[in-house]
């Protein structure tokens, strides 16, 4: 009867609704991405103060630059590592807090606490506990380990940035996994029992396809997130020792604000860009595969 | 879609351009980077600040914006990236030849008092074709910090230094196994060098420089003389013998409960020599009060001042470089001990190394020589390995 | 039986690394400094000095105030905006709704490090570097709301569509049915939200230290890092107090509310 129909009022509705959220990607995202992407064309002098388009310059010294080879080794090392020990930690954690236990709240307020605790104070404190005469030694000693200086050797430094990183935030995956065992029908267990399935065979068969949802929700947020990991590395390690610890991220922090290379940084934020996107689109493709009744 | 970017662009710095052009006329402010965040500095800094802004009164405010040590260079070149140059900054040593050299500084000669009175040893880092691009208002020798209740013969050479010191640490406090350029200290005592005086040839494979490194490795993991990686040791709590630091850090051993004394260098297979480090304080050539900025940065090192600056930071000024003057302002040091080592330093010494593109220069060299932090490792291959890895960045300059 | 003291026996060491370094963090922080890397577990002498040493260095107070007044302010808008565009995003059907989708979806794959000198640049230009503008509406609006808006509508997505139905027939328009609806139904996701939002701003590091240049200005992780001395070594234990200060409160608050609080999280993400 009037222009204002349901359907006219309802996509009036939505546009509203999404237009903060919209206009705040354009302004703070969009256009500051496309800024980095004309940056990336140019050689960018910060203290000179000069700005000349260079085309694909940087690009080309992208393809032959040996140390961000090294870097992209180095992240996909951190990468994987920090995805594997944090998924199987928090699945490891989660099925024994899953028993039936007195006390699990206790033990699951513990290991979800370094959560809390503020990212800068979480590295200061392990930075010093990791010292050679730093406490992670001392308790190694009581069982009889000589710990090494781990900050000072190429893989102990690696092994110590996932860890520190994986013990501040596989609570938050610990919880999500929780929440999905507990969803996970008993009956079926049961069933299994009666067919004489072990333990494993029920863990593998059952649990591990039932939670598959929460899976790969997980690893998408632990491996999006692996590859923006930066003030840890700055404090712990500065990419270090030689460049055994020098992830894309800190790479890309060190040529644009340590060298002043602005734009050849610009660049190397396309790569990781591209990099990120990539890795999500792969995974989300990959879901119809291995995720079970994703609707 | 480039173009669109490109207008963008330019829309966006005619923007920061009008938005800042109303401060020219009328009252003008000021605002200088410094990385030091200790009350007393700072209150020396407002106090002379003040009385400028009494004698101006067009100068509303100086403000002294304390951004942390470390990282200091990172994040002024962030803010003038962004367009928030400020008006004057303290640049390290390491950083002058990349800021001498980029244009970004105003010269400031003729805004010096008695300009002719600089040390010249110390203001050539920061000339470019006879102008001065930032006044050295810091040149702190290198000195050796001896605890004597630990150590009862005074050492005179590196040999005797490290003997001494074998099980009772000889520290460098601001080495860390990361910045290397410390070493410099000592390895001008075996007349090493990073690099050639024009920067174009590195000196980490030299002769000198693998007998310096050498006796360095030896002195760490064979003699335990300097703690290894890793391990922290503080001098100025009493818990080691000796320390190689810069003069200025004397203040720490106000309350000190043990005895102590300052040396110069001990003397190296090459003599005696000594290594300065400095830090300048410049104005930013895009500040938009830059006349004014430079006439205050002239009041702020004028005699006067320089003569109140030097309880913190060791002048270059002549007149100010005798052994009574500086007495008066560094009660904790002995007159013979400024002569030796603080005026005889800053006169012969030579600045510790630094390069166009030094921080990337840095950063190469401190995980090049990471190998070397091992007991059992190969110096003169390390050594070799450094420089290929150099070689490009000095060349490019 | 044994079985349940196999258990207790690999949780409680499972515990140490996420319990030793908060606990070595507290005491630490009251231990002289020639101490810290002792190998006691208590300091011998309990200073308290450290604490006030704090406060005398650092406007540190008026810092406790900056960050959570930022994260308070930051928390609420996310929630509104992550409401609003997670509920049209599931619910509403309108033209161009997927592409909107994606391009808000961008925002969620860029590091902050990739954009923070366009838009140090942009706030610049507006005059607002040195205030807290830059930290409040960057998070509110741009990319780290994309994760928030994202639960939002997956918690949307799995609200039975007869509820609405209902309101519908009983003449509630599109926003009175999300306001009396879905949104008090929503209250879990937005709990998610509140705590991710909360904690991703109290930790923010970066985005501080390039936009804040006064100390009063500062926020916590940022003053951590001010704690040194004349020459800028690291004063260790003021440091860990600092430290200590800022972490202690947020687990009080969570070991209290902490069923509201883990309940909330696992209510994200599992469903759609």
């Amino acid at each position: 009867m009037t222009f204002w129909t349901y359907r006219r009022r309802d996509n009036l509705v939505g546009y509203l609704f999404v237009a903060p959220a919209l206009l705040g990607s354009l302004a703070f995202v969009l256009i500051p991405l496309g800024m980095v992407g004309w940056y990336s064309l140019n050689e960018w002098n910060v203290l000179g103060g000069t700005f000349e388009f260079i085309g694909g310059e940087n690009y080309q010294r992208l393809l032959a630059d040996e140390k961000l080879r090294d870097s992209l080794v180095a992240t996909a090392w951190f990468a994987a590592g920090l995805v594997v020990l944090n998924l199987t930690l928090a699945l490891l954690l989660a099925v024994l807090l899953n028993q039936k236990l007195r006390g699990t709240t206790l033990f699951r307020t513990l290991f979800f606490s370094p959560v809390l605790v503020s990212l800068v104070a979480w590295t200061l404190v392990w930075q010093l506990m990791l010292q050679p005469e730093g406490s992670v030694n001392d308790l190694l000693g009581l069982a009889g380990v000589d710990g090494p200086n781990w900050l000072r050797g190429e893989s102990s430094a690696m092994v110590s940035v996932i860890v520190v990183q994986v013990i501040k935030n596989v609570g938050l995956n610990m919880v999500l996994f929780l929440a999905a065992l507990q969803g996970v029908p008993a009956p079926l267990y049961e069933a299994a029992k009666i067919d004489g399935a072990g333990a494993w065979t029920r863990f593998t068969r059952i649990t591990i396809p039932l939670i598959s949802p929460t899976i790969l929700l997980t690893s998408i947020i632990t491996i999006v997130g692996s590859l923006q990991v930066f003030a840890q590395i700055a404090v712990l390690t500065q990419g270090g020792p030689g460049t055994s610890t020098t992830v894309l991220i800190y790479y890309l922090y060190q040529q644009a604000f340590q060298f002043h290379h602005f734009g050849y940084g610009a660049t190397i934020s396309v790569l990781l860009f591209v990099i990120v996107a990539a890795l999500t689109l792969v995974q989300w493709r990959m879901r119809r595969k291995w995720v079970l009744h994703e609707s | 879609m480039s173009r669109l970017l490109a207008l963008l662009c330019t829309a966006l710095i005619a923007l920061t351009a009008c938005s800042g052009s109303s401060a020219q006329s009328g009252p003008k402010t000021l605002r200088m980077t410094v990385w030091t965040a200790n009350e007393a500095h700072l209150k020396l800094l407002n106090e002379i600040a003040a009385e400028y802004k009494a004698a101006h009164p067009d100068v509303t405010e100086i403000k002294f914006d304390s951004i942390p040590a470390d990282g200091y260079t990172t994040t002024l070149t962030t803010q003038i990236a962004g367009g928030n140059a400020p008006d004057l900054a303290w640049i390290l040593e390491e950083s002058a030849p990349d800021f001498v050299s980029s244009g970004a500084l105003a010269p400031i000669k003729a805004k010096v008092e008695k300009a002719e009175e600089l040390v010249p040893s110390a203001t050539k880092l920061w000339e470019k074709d006879g102008e001065l691009f930032a006044y050295p208002f810091s040149t702190s020798p290198f000195g050796l910090f001896v605890n004597t209740d630990l150590v009862k013969d005074l050492p005179a050479t590196w040999d005797e230094a490290v003997a001494a010191a074998a099980g009772k640490n000889l520290v460098l406090p601001d080495f860390k196994y990361q910045n290397w350029a410390v070493l410099s200290a000592i390895w001008r005592g075996w007349g090493a060098q990073a690099w050639s005086d024009d920067g174009k040839q590195c000196g980490f494979a030299s002769a000198e420089m693998k007998d310096a490194m050498t006796f360095v490795h030896k002195a760490i993991f064979t003699d335990k003389a300097i703690p290894g990686p890793g391990t922290t040791v503080d001098f100025f709590a009493g818990d080691a013998a000796m320390a190689i630091s810069q003069i200025s850090r004397a203040g720490a051993l106000k309350d000190a409960k043990f005895g102590w004394t300052l040396l110069p260098l001990p003397k190296g297979p090459k003599g005696d020599y000594a290594v300065i480090g400095q830090a300048g304080v410049g104005v930013l050539k895009r500040s938009k009060n830059a006349e004014t900025a430079a006439d205050f940065l002239g009041f702020f090192t004028n005699a006067a001042n320089s003569a109140k600056l030097a309880q913190f930071f060791p002048p270059v000024r002549q007149s100010l470089l005798n052994a009574d003057t500086l007495a008066k302002s560094n009660p904790l040091i002995k007159p013979e001990q400024l002569q030796s080592v603080v005026i005889d330093g800053i006169s012969k010494g030579v600045v510790k190394p630094s390069h166009q593109g030094q921080e990337e220069l840095n950063q190469t060299i401190r995980a090049a020589l990471d190998p070397l932090w091992k007991p059992d490792a190969d110096v003169s291959s390390v050594l070799d390995g450094v420089c290929a890895k150099i070689k490009p960045l000095l060349e490019r300059s | 039986m044994s079985r349940k003291v196999w258990l207790y026996g690999l949780l409680c060491l499972l515990c140490v690394p996420f319990v030793f370094p908060t606990w070595w963090m507290v005491t630490s922080s009251m231990k002289p400094i020639s101490e810290i890397f002792s190998e006691s577990l208590l300091p011998s002498e309990w200073t308290f000095s450290t604490y006030s040493t704090v406060f005398k260095m650092q406007p540190f107070g008026q810092q406790y105030w900056n960050s959570l007044y930022i994260a308070v302010i930051v928390t609420v808008g996310t929630m509104a905006v992550a409401a609003l565009a997670g509920y049209a995003f599931a619910r509403i059907k309108f033209p161009g709704q997927n592409v909107l989708f994606v391009v808000v979806l961008t925002g969620l794959l860029i590091p902050s490090e990739v954009t923070i000198v366009p838009l140090f640049q942009l706030f610049q230009s507006l005059g607002m570097t040195n205030t807290h503008w830059p930290l409040i509406i960057v998070p509110i609006f741009g990319a780290p709301c994309v994760l928030a808006i994202f639960i939002m509508r997956q918690f949307f997505l799995a609200l039975p569509p007869e509820l609405e139905e209902a309101a519908r027939m009983d003449g509630l328009g599109r926003a009175g049915i999300f306001y009396r609806i879905a949104l008090p139904l929503s209250r879990p996701a937005l709990g998610a939200v509140a705590i991710f939002t909360f904690l991703h701003s109290w930790n923010l590091y970066l985005e501080p230290i390039v936009y804040l240049s006064t100390p009063d200005m500062f926020t916590l992780p940022q003053a951590l890092t001010q704690f040194v001395d004349i020459y800028g070594g690291p004063m260790w234990n003021v440091q860990l107090a600092a430290a200590t200060m800022t972490a202690v409160p947020i687990l009080v608050v969570f070991v209290v509310a902490q069923r509201q609080f883990i309940e909330g999280l696992a209510h994200t993400g599992v469903k759609g």
